[in-house]
Formats: structure tokens, C-alpha cells, sequence
């Protein structure tokens, strides 16, 4: 689980980054490559090539749009919205389903996350917790506490752990994710937006 | 029934009161058609980033990340306008392995031609060679589109068009630093790779591994930095010894330089 303290100093370094301080940009990195990673890891139709090359894209995005980054305490988020659209048009350029000349575009710089960070933290993570725990017993439970709570299998190696496709792995994670994604936004329809 | 679409979502980024009550209620109970919206749809705002942030945090952290040297430098190279992407390079090499078999003879003999070996002194020059256990050489070998492959000789000239292959001999098993240099600019680094004992083509994690010289022009050096296991220097060492010469405390380290000229279109190669 998240330390608020790693978040502040990764909010320090944002800061520094933007000042254009070089070393800050490697911290950013170090610290978050493997967050940008286990992301990725969730896209099995990926291959190593094309992680490492998401991963490259998303970070010069990333710094290229630093300074202009409202809220230096949303850089995770931001980042992480930035890397899963760059995985997800490389997937639909894949399956040919978007032109090569069209991308979906990143979140701009500008954008303020929608939850207050950290103060309400631990209280996602307990009803994300609990939205896991009431799944019924089954393969999406397994592949959801595989890859979220355990946090060691990537979807591919899931798949070959659970005997099925590797598409199907990244499916339900999805499908679970949309879970969560509809209870934050009723969650934030219920307080900030009102 | 209605369900979340694109117009709803506008309504709700602009707090508009009637459709914030509606969703509100909507949404406390798990909606398929809203899910699959939303699984679609990025944002609004940062709320994926947010999702995501919260989801994979749920795990135990792992030990405190070491920096990815290779993939740091991938990016400075990016930042800097430089879209080549090793991996890439790589990738597109791996299928000249089987015409590599062809020259593995030339090379070595290359391999075994008289050069010099000295100890590092600082200066750089061709065949400098560490005073460590481990001691190594390099040899180059040119892939240009529609023909064979070709040996180049140290200070040769290439083709823009060219995919190099680095050949290697390793006294004993080891890593190395592939750096690569235009001019007089600081070394930029390319990889880091395992070295095998005797004499082998440099692969990475994902086979053989090519040097595309697109996009390249001029004078353009190669270093090949050994080194024994467990005893590895950091790339900011590395380029900083190779910058400023300054490796008598780092005897543990086998240089292997290598320059050649690229020619491209503006600057064609003399006839």
C-alpha cells in the first residue's frame, strides 16, 4: 500500500522536475517506472518490445508536459492516464481498430484530479478492498487478487497460471476496473460535485 | 433508463445539478452498460490515472526500485529529438542472425589481427584495452538495405541506411556498456548487455542486438565498456571516465572504441 510520505516526496521531486532540475527528472523514474510497469503488465496483448516502447513514449510526454502540470500532486495519476492511453492505442492500432494517424488523447497538464489526493485514501482502498472481497468465488476473483492484491504475475503469466487465454486475463481486469471506475465517479458525484 | 454517454459526462464535468442527482443514484449500483462505457471512454479528467493509482497500490510495495540506466537514457534520447528506439533496432536485427553465420570466420580473424593492446591510459585512441581480469575486443559488421553484410574497419565510412552488429571477444564471462558518440558530444548509452566468454555477437535481453545509424551523420564512435560481474559501475561513471579520461581507478574496466563516419544525403560519402 501507498506511503502519504513516498507520495509527498514524489510531489517534492514533481516540483523540482519542473524547475528543471535534471536529477529530479531520473528520481521521477526510478520512482515510478515500476507503478508505470505494473500498469502495463495488465495489458497482455503487449509484448516486451512494446511495453518498453509504451513506456518510453509515456515518460517523454510526460516531461516534455511537466512544467505545465496544474496539480504536482496528481503526477501519478497523470502519468499513469498517459501510459494507459498509449498502451491502449498501440492495442487498437494493433487490432487495426484506430488509424495510425489517430491516437486517444492524454489528459492535459492542466487537469485536476477529481479525488482529493491522500485525504481520502485509505477509504478507497477500503472499499476497493471490499469490492474484491464481495466478487463471487471465481476466476474473475482469482485474477483480480492475482493481479492487484498479490501484485507479483503479469496478465500473461496469469494466464498461463489460470490455463486461459491471455486476452481473457486482461478482460477481466478490465472489467473489474470499470467496477471501480463507476463507484469513484458516484463517489465524487456524491461529494465534490455537488 | 438512461446511461452514461459522452453528453453525460459533459453534463457532469460541468456539475450540471439534474444529471449529478441522476447518476448519482444510477451509479450506486453496478450499471453494465455504464461499466462498459466508462472502460471505453478515458477521463474524465484524471479519474483513470486515479483508478488506476488506487488499484496498484493495493499490493505490497516492492524493495526501493534501482534506476533503469537503459531506459532513462532511451528517453533523454527521445526528449532530445532523437526518436530511435534500441529495442526497436534489435528487433529488427535479430533476422540477419543466420547471415552472421557466414562471417563469423572473417571476424574472428579480424579478432585476432595485431593490435595493440595497451593499458587504459586516459586517452582515447583505438584498441585501448582495460587492465582487468576481463580483457575485450570488438569488431563491427554492416548491414546496409538489399545487400550482404560487410566488415568495417575502425574509422571506415557507413551509410545512414546501416544496421551495425557488434562482434565481441570476452576473456571470461562479464557485462557490458554500449555507449554511442557523435562527435565530440557526451557519450549517449545504448544498453547494457551480458558479455560470454570466448567470442559471440553482443545480444540483449531480446537477441541480437543492432545499431541503426538512421538519422546519424559524421564522425560517430561506439564504446564497449566490459566489465567482470559484481563489479558494476554506474553509466554516469562510465561516460564520465570516457568523457574525461579519467579511469585509473577503474582498472577493472575493458574499453573497446570503434569510430566510423556516417554518410547520409547531406552529406554524401566522398567519391
Amino acid at each position: 500500500m501507498r506511503r502519504v510520505g513516498a507520495s509527498r516526496e514524489l510531489t517534492e521531486w514533481v516540483l523540482r522536475a519542473a524547475r528543471g532540475e535534471e536529477p529530479a527528472f531520473s528520481e521521477l523514474y526510478r520512482r515510478s517506472r515500476p507503478l508505470v510497469a505494473r500498469l502495463l503488465a495488465g495489458f497482455a496483448p503487449l509484448d516486451a518490445d512494446e511495453v518498453e516502447d509504451v513506456i518510453q513514449e509515456t515518460y517523454v510526454r510526460a516531461f516534455k508536459a511537466l512544467p505545465r502540470l496544474k496539480e504536482p500532486a496528481a503526477f501519478e495519476a497523470w502519468l499513469l492516464s498517459i501510459a494507459r492511453n498509449r498502451a491502449r492505442t498501440r492495442l487498437e492500432r494493433k487490432s487495426q481498430a484506430r488509424r495510425l494517424d489517430e491516437e486517444i488523447s492524454d489528459p492535459q497538464p492542466e487537469s485536476t484530479p477529481l479525488l482529493p489526493e491522500a485525504l481520502q485514501l485509505e477509504r478507497d482502498m477500503a472499499v476497493v478492498r471490499q469490492l474484491i472481497d464481495e466478487l463471487p468465488e471465481g476466476e474473475e476473483k482469482k485474477t483480480v487478487h492475482l493481479f492487484y492484491v498479490e501484485g507479483q504475475l503479469s496478465a500473461r503469466e496469469i494466464a498461463e497460471k489460470l490455463g486461459v487465454g491471455k486476452s481473457a486475463v486482461t478482460m477481466r481486469l478490465e472489467r473489474f476496473r470499470a467496477r471501480i471506475k463507476q463507484e469513484l465517479l458516484r463517489r465524487v458525484l456524491a461529494g465534490r460535485w455537488e | 433508463m438512461r446511461h452514461l454517454d459522452a453528453e453525460a459526462l459533459r453534463a457532469l464535468s460541468a456539475g450540471e445539478r439534474e444529471e449529478v442527482a441522476y447518476f448519482r443514484e444510477h451509479l450506486a449500483r453496478p450499471c453494465e452498460e455504464c461499466m462498459d462505457f466508462l472502460a471505453r471512454t478515458p477521463g474524465p479528467g484524471l479519474l483513470d490515472g486515479q483508478v488506476d493509482e488506487l488499484l496498484l497500490h493495493l499490493a505490497p510495495p516492492r524493495e526501493e526500485p534501482r534506476l533503469d540506466e537503459v531506459g532513462l537514457a532511451r528517453i533523454r534520447r527521445a526528449l532530445r529529438g532523437r526518436a530511435a528506439s534500441p529495442w526497436r533496432k534489435v528487433a529488427a536485427t535479430v533476422a540477419l542472425a543466420a547471415g552472421l553465420a557466414g562471417l563469423v570466420l572473417l571476424t574472428q580473424s579480424q579478432l585476432r589481427s595485431p593490435r595493440q593492446e595497451v593499458a587504459w591510459d586516459g586517452v582515447k585512441g583505438d584498441g585501448l584495452k582495460g587492465v582487468g581480469r576481463l580483457s575485450l575486443e570488438l569488431s563491427v559488421v554492416a548491414h546496409g538495405p538489399g545487400e550482404a553484410l560487410r566488415r568495417l574497419d575502425p574509422g571506415a565510412a557507413a551509410s545512414e541506411a546501416d544496421v551495425l552488429v557488434l562482434r565481441y571477444h570476452a576473456t571470461e564471462a562479464g557485462e557490458a556498456l554500449l555507449f554511442q558518440q557523435r562527435g565530440n558530444a557526451s557519450p549517449e548509452l545504448l544498453g547494457r548487455f551480458p558479455l560470454q566468454a570466448g567470442t559471440h555477437e553482443l545480444e540483449g535481453p531480446q537477441g541480437l542486438v543492432g545499431v541503426s545509424l538512421e538519422g546519424e551523420s559524421g564522425p560517430l564512435t561506439l564504446w564497449l565498456v566490459g566489465f567482470p560481474s559484481g563489479q558494476v559501475p554506474t553509466p554516469d561513471e562510465v561516460r564520465e571516465a570516457l568523457t574525461r579520461g579519467h579511469l585509473e581507478e577503474r582498472e577493472q574496466l575493458s574499453i573497446e572504441r570503434f569510430d566510423l563516419r556516417v554518410h547520409n544525403r547531406q552529406n554524401p560519402r566522398p567519391r
